[in-house]
This record gives C-alpha cells, sequence and structure tokens, in this order.
C-alpha cells in the first residue's frame, strides 16, 4: 500500500482547513440556537402546530409506560403532536428542574405529589382554571369523588388535575393475628395488645422503614397524627408539629417501640427492606401503601387491608396523596395542552382504561373507575377506596391546601430524622417534635 | 560580521527571515500564523471546556450567593449562606464524620492495599487470579456491592447479624445502630478501595531496583528496617500521590454513604457531600447547599496542597 501517495492527495490547504473546522463548529451552536419547532408564534393566525412534549415517571407495571408511549405518539390535534419521555424517578426533580430552567422542559407532565406547586412558584406552570372549567362542562368534574381537586387551588389558580390516589392505609397479615390469637384491631388499644401479643410470637406489629430512600416510616408517623385527628400544620398552613394531638399520637409511637412492636433495624430499613419483612413473615402489621400484595408478592390471600383504626378521641384518618397531571408555560399552544390533557385523563378511566387494566399502581379519583367491575375486584382495593378514601387527608393537615413548601417537608431531613428519633424510643416525643418544628421552620423560610 | 551579516542576525533576533522572499514575509507572521492557527485548532476544546467546567463554577459561586432555587436565582444575600451552614451543628457534625470516614478511608485501604502488594511480589501459583479477585471491589460498581451489603447487614435475618448472633453476639444491628453503622459505612469504603491502593502500590514496588534490599541485606538490616527504611522512603511518592487520589475520592463519596445509609441513622454517618445533596434535593434549599459544597472544596484542595507539599519533600534518592 502506497501510504505517501494517499496522503499527498489529500493535503488540505490550511485556509480551507480553518474555513471548514469554522463551519463545523458554527453549525451546531446556530442550530442550538434556532428554535426547536414551530410554535405558536409561527403559527400564529392558523392552528397551532409542533411537537407537545409530554413527560411521565414510571408509574405501576412496565405496561403502563408502554401503554401510554404507544397512545401518545398517536395523539394528534390538527397540526400539533405528542412526544412522549419517561423520567426516571431516581433524579425526577433535577431532570425537570434543569429542563424547565434551560427552557427545555415538557408542556404537560405527570409528577411528584407538590411538583405542581414548585413550578408555579418559579411561573412555569400554565394554571388549569380554563380547562376545569372544560371539565366542568363535559361532565368530568363531576366524575371525581369529593375534595380532590381543591387543594390543588391556589391564590392564582389550579396548578393541577388529580388523576388518582396514592393512600396510605393500614395491613396486616391474617396469619400471625391468627397465631398471636388476637382479633383484627379496630382501635389504638386493641392495636396495641395485638402489637404485644404479636411480639411475643417474634412478629412485628409495627412494620416500617425509615433508612436510605424509604419514606413509609415517616408517612406512617403523620398517618397516626392524622389518625388522632392531627397533622404538621395548622389550618392556615403553619408548622404546628406541637399541637396536644400530635404529641399524643407520637407517645402511642413511643409506646409501641417500648412493647417491642417496631423492629429496632427499621430505622436504617429500605422499602425493599420492608417489603421483604412483609414477604417472609416478620411484619404483622403495618402503615404502607394500597398495593402492598403485589409488592409482597402475597398470593394466598394472606395479607388484608384492616379498617380505619379509632384514635382515642374517635377520630380516623390517615396520610394521602393526589397524582396529578399539570401544564407548562413553554408550550407549543396552551389549547393544545388543555385538549391533550383532556384526552389523556379519558385513557385512565372506562373499560378499557389504564385503571381497569389495573396498570398504574394507584388509585382512582374518579367515581365512575372506582365502581369498574375490575377495581372493585380487588377486595383490598376495593376496601381501600370505601373505608380509606373518605378518611384520607393530605400533608397539609390539618390545613386541606397544599403548596410548594410541602415538597421540602416530606422528602426533606427533618422528617426523616425525626422518624428515625421516633423509632429508635429513646427520646420523648415532645423533643422530637421540637425539633421537627424547628427543622421544618428552617426549610420553608 | 558584515551588514549583510548583521541584517541577518538582526532579522533573525526580531522573527524576520534570512533568505525570505520579501521583507514582509517573515517569521512574525509565518509566526503568527501558525499561533493563529493553533490557536484555532484548540479554541473548540477550550470553548467546550470553560463551558463545561467554568460557567457551572461560575453559576454556583452565584447560586451560593443568593436564596434562589434551581430555577430561579432568588435574591442576593451575600454569604447568608454560608453562615447558614456554619451555624447548622448538623454541618459540623458531617464534617467531623467526613474527617473520621476520609482518615480511615485513606490509611485503612493504603495498609491493606500495600500489605497485599507486598504479598503479591512474592512467588504465588495463580498470582494473577488472586490479583484479579482482589480488584473486583474497585472493579464492581458500587450500586452493586453496596446493595450485596445491605443484603449481608440490613435485617436481623441478614446473613453476617445471623452469624453475630451464633457466635453469642445477641441482635447487633450494623445500620440501625448509630455507632456500628459509622463502622460499617467506614470498612465497606475501604472494602471498596484497597484494590486501588494495592495497585498503586504494586506498580510503585515494582519500580524498587532489587539491588537496594541486597544491599541492605549485606548492611545487616532485617526485614522491619528494610521495610522502614528502604521500602517506605522509595515509594514515598507514589504513597502520597494515592493518599491524594483517595482522600479526594473519600471526600467526594456520595454513593457508599447513600446508598448504605443515606447518612442516618439520625445523621450518625452524614458526611459534607452527602449533606450538600440532601440540602439541594431533598430541602430545596440551593443556596446554603451550594455553599457547603464549595466549602468541602476547599477543604479538599488545601489538604491536596498540603500533600502536594509533601512529595516534593518525599526523598526518592
Amino acid at each position: 500500500m502506497n501510504t505517501a501517495d494517499t496522503s499527498s492527495r489529500i493535503t488540505l490547504p490550511r485556509r480551507s482547513f480553518l474555513a471548514f473546522a469554522g463551519a463545523s463548529t458554527l453549525v451546531p451552536i446556530l442550530a442550538a440556537c434556532a428554535s426547536d419547532g414551530e410554535g405558536p408564534q409561527a403559527s400564529s393566525g392558523k392552528l397551532p402546530t409542533g411537537v407537545l412534549k409530554y413527560w411521565d415517571s414510571i408509574l405501576g407495571t412496565g405496561e403502563y409506560n408502554t401503554l401510554s408511549k404507544t397512545l401518545i405518539e398517536g395523539w394528534k390535534d390538527g397540526g400539533l403532536t405528542a412526544e412522549y419521555q419517561i423520567i426516571p424517578a431516581a433524579n425526577l426533580f433535577q431532570t425537570f428542574q434543569a429542563s424547565i430552567a434551560a427552557g427545555k422542559g415538557p408542556a404537560v407532565s405527570g409528577g411528584y405529589a407538590f411538583q405542581a406547586f414548585q413550578f408555579a412558584n418559579e411561573g412555569a406552570i400554565a394554571y388549569a382554571d380554563h380547562l376545569i372549567e372544560t371539565m366542568k362542562k363535559n361532565g368530568m368534574y363531576d366524575d371525581y369523588v369529593a375534595g380532590v381537586t381543591e387543594p390543588f387551588k391556589t391564590s392564582k389558580g389550579y396548578v393541577a388535575v388529580p388523576w388518582g390516589m396514592d393512600i396510605r392505609p393500614m395491613w396486616y397479615r391474617k396469619s400471625l393475628l391468627d397465631k398471636a390469637g388476637v382479633d383484627v384491631p379496630t382501635d389504638w388499644d386493641s392495636f396495641l395488645a395485638a402489637g404485644k401479643a404479636l411480639a411475643k410470637i417474634g412478629a412485628y406489629g409495627w412494620a416500617t422503614a425509615a433508612g436510605t430512600g424509604a419514606s413509609y416510616g415517616g408517612h406512617a408517623l403523620v398517618s397516626l397524627m392524622i389518625n388522632n385527628g392531627g397533622g404538621l400544620f395548622d389550618e392556615h398552613g403553619k408548622p404546628d408539629c406541637l399541637y396536644a394531638r400530635n404529641v399524643e399520637a407520637m407517645d402511642f409511637v413511643r409506646e409501641m417501640v417500648g412493647a417491642g412492636m417496631v423492629d429496632p433495624a427499621s430505622v436504617s430499613y429500605s422499602t425493599d427492606n420492608l417489603y421483604d419483612q412483609w414477604k417472609n413473615g416478620q411484619a404483622a402489621m403495618g402503615i404502607v401503601n394500597a398495593t402492598l400484595t403485589s409488592e409482597a408478592g402475597d398470593t394466598e390471600d394472606d395479607l388484608a387491608v384492616m379498617s380505619p383504626l379509632a384514635g382515642p378521641h374517635g377520630d380516623k384518618g390517615t396520610l394521602e396523596y393526589l397524582k396529578n397531571f399539570m401544564m407548562y408555560t413553554d408550550t407549543p399552544s396552551q389549547q393544545g395542552s388543555e385538549d391533550f390533557m383532556i384526552w389523556w385523563l379519558k385513557q385512565f378511566q372506562g373499560t378499557d382504561g389504564f385503571f381497569a387494566k389495573g396498570v398504574t399502581g394507584s388509585l382512582p379519583v374518579n367515581k365512575s373507575v372506582i365502581a369498574l367491575p375490575q377495581v372493585q375486584a380487588d377486595k383490598n382495593v376495593a376496601k381501600v377506596l370505601k373505608e380509606w378514601g373518605p378518611v384520607g387527608k393530605g400533608y397539609a393537615a390539618r390545613g386541606t391546601t397544599l403548596f410548594a413548601g410541602l415538597a421540602s417537608v416530606d422528602a426533606g431531613t427533618a422528617i426523616n430524622q425525626f422518624t428515625q428519633t421516633m423509632l429508635q424510643g429513646k427520646t420523648d416525643s415532645k423533643s422530637a417534635l421540637k425539633t421537627l418544628q424547628s427543622g421544618i421552620e428552617s426549610v420553608l423560610s | 560580521m558584515t551588514a549583510t551579516g548583521a541584517r541577518a542576525i538582526g532579522r533573525a533576533v526580531h522573527g524576520v527571515g534570512v533568505g525570505g522572499r520579501s521583507e514582509r514575509s517573515p517569521r512574525p507572521r509565518r509566526f503568527g500564523g501558525r499561533a493563529l492557527t493553533l490557536a484555532l485548532l484548540v479554541a473548540p476544546s477550550v470553548f467546550l471546556v470553560v463551558v463545561i467546567h467554568g460557567y457551572p463554577l461560575v453559576y454556583a459561586v452565584v447560586q451560593a450567593l443568593h436564596d434562589g432555587s434551581l430555577v430561579a436565582l432568588g435574591d442576593f444575600v451575600g454569604l447568608q449562606n454560608f453562615v447558614t451552614a456554619l451555624e447548622n451543628p448538623v454541618f459540623w457534625h458531617a464534617a467531623l464524620f467526613t474527617l473520621v470516614f476520609t482518615v480511615t478511608g485513606v490509611f485503612g485501604s493504603w495498609a491493606i492495599g500495600l500489605g497485599l502488594a507486598l504479598l503479591l511480589r512474592k512467588r504465588v501459583h495463580v498470582r494473577s487470579v488472586f490479583r484479579t479477585l482482589l480488584l473486583l471491589p474497585w472493579i464492581v460498581p458500587i450500586v452493586v456491592s453496596s446493595t450485596a451489603w445491605n443484603w449481608l447487614v440490613a435485617t436481623p435475618a441478614s446473613p453476617v447479624p445471623l452469624l453475630a448472633r451464633d457466635l453469642g453476639l445477641g441482635s447487633v444491628l450494623f445500620l440501625a445502630d448509630p455507632t456500628l453503622a459509622q463502622v460499617t459505612v467506614c470498612v465497606f469504603k475501604v472494602w471498596v478501595s484497597f484494590p486501588f491502593m494495592m495497585l498503586m502500590a504494586g506498580a510503585a514496588l515494582a519500580s524498587i531496583d532489587t539491588n537496594v534490599y541486597e544491599a541492605a541485606r549485606v548492611d545487616g538490616a532485617n526485614g522491619r528496617q528494610i521495610f522502614f527504611q528502604v521500602t517506605l522512603p522509595l515509594i514515598a511518592r507514589s504513597t502520597y500521590i494515592s493518599w491524594i487520589l483517595m482522600t479526594i475520592f473519600c471526600i467526594n463519596d456520595f454513593p457508599t454513604i447513600f446508598l448504605l445509609t443515606g447518612g442516618g441513622p439520625v445523621n450518625a454517618t452524614n458526611t459534607l457531600v452527602v449533606l450538600a445533596y440532601q440540602t439541594v434535593f431533598a430541602n430545596f434549599q440551593t443556596g446554603p447547599g451550594v455553599a457547603i459544597a464549595f466549602m468541602m472544596t476547599l477543604v479538599a484542595v488545601l489538604i491536596s496542597v498540603a500533600l502536594f507539599r509533601q512529595i516534593r519533600r518525599a526523598d526518592v534518592s
């Protein structure tokens, strides 16, 4: 092979090379600076065109995401089409934040519980008031169960629209209760008595997890506060951790810890560790999500949902999260976003919808969906919807309106440390709640 | 020297070619053209480095001086975020544990790595197999190894707590007891890091002339004296470099702590890098979180500079 000849043939003059290199550098830069599609300005006076970006987190089964992708990529509204993107739950917030900051965020998305409030504060959310009006006209609004839209209403309007619910019911393993010779508890006293009996057979009556990435521990404590008529906030949304009912609820937790109802290792448990405890029969009772049977792989119908426990003052309640869709100001067409939302919400309903297919891993918030035979077929889900749904309250309890700061409380370090402190059982309730109060005030300031 | 010669030298000094075709073709232009070419060729890389490293760094400084979020910058607050971080007792606890974690991680992994490197110098059968196996903790992704350790120690039904119970140690809570959790994450860090130290030490040991050892033995030095007065000084430079690198690895080590304990229980294993992450992404306090990260970086730089000075002093003669 004559390499010398070859090299002489491809000699490039320096000027030409520099011109080529310069052009190569400039083209992508100019391309990046250019518009990434036809926006509403481009189609002023005409039907909007462009690509409406929809971002979703991973929900329920993998089938949900596969179905969603197929459906969404087939959506068309005049000149608008939709693009589907899955955002992994592990870095959901970071991805949304960075993308929205760069002006490359979605037009419509799902997300975590308080996301819409956070981005509304950043001015990135398109309020859903007009959409709500449309839903009132077409009957979709009236199909909601009571009280699920109002938590999203702020002074500027609705930041999001609900599609589902995640709630924290109390579960028990029948065989362990039978083995311990106790009935299914109905109130705190019988719960404590059952827990003590379970401790004698080596089972835990308050199975929970407060380690890395595990939120059930904190959720369970807040649920108990709500169960006792309390909550982390007052009616005006101000932190009120030292509310008497909260102190009473946390004293009850200390009593459970002292009675051996809590696995001492649970302060370090991940969510998977907790599910393992449910699988291997160590966990007898505990507050988890509504789909525990699938997480714990229960195929023998041994896991069941309790009826809500009555607190010492007769209150009932637990923590609930409303899953929602939100619209952003960065859209090729606001009307297109709303049309998409209407269409997308309908995909969750009906006998052929996502809930009927059982792929969401969530509970429905529409009356018509709750009544579906496919939904009612799971007796635990049916019981949660019938008995726990009506007593569920949001993270802002005793208040009713959600707000952005709840994200830094729910996922924050203060509640996690508080939970670990309570589960260790070495600190009195008031001291622990006082530390929680200052921690919450610090992140909300 | 002739006038022509003097002019030639003058041209040469000023960069003008002796045999140039004209007075204006000369070296400065040629040199300038070449420099321009080089500068243009380097420019994309410089541009990328500035964009990728410089811009985020500058933006982070700006964020540390504001009270906003990742999306909105918020109001300028001066050094208030630094003050807030320094006034938080959790910061000082995290700083202390970062120190413990780093010292244990660096010297624990170095001691084991050096010991194994010395052992592997001896002629052993299947040495390469041993070496490969010993490298596994370093090679395996940290997510996998931390999950494996979690399975080993997390619950009372895990293998290690069961073993401890069988040995009469009772119920040992490796991740739930604050002190044991600290010990566990430090041991995990040593386990993950010793292969790196073994490689570094092995490479340094291989570069030592065996005649030095023979000379030491002829002079009557025993094994201990040879190790402390010959081997260690001769690998000092490499040792300091490995300490610097491991110090940076330990201070910046996020996954080890986060995946194993998340900084708990009740902050017992919280390090500065985990605290910075939690402050920004869990508490959504961007300014204080970035301020913590900056202070952490400053400490890492100071330690690195101090160790670099030791390298210069290292006796490698």
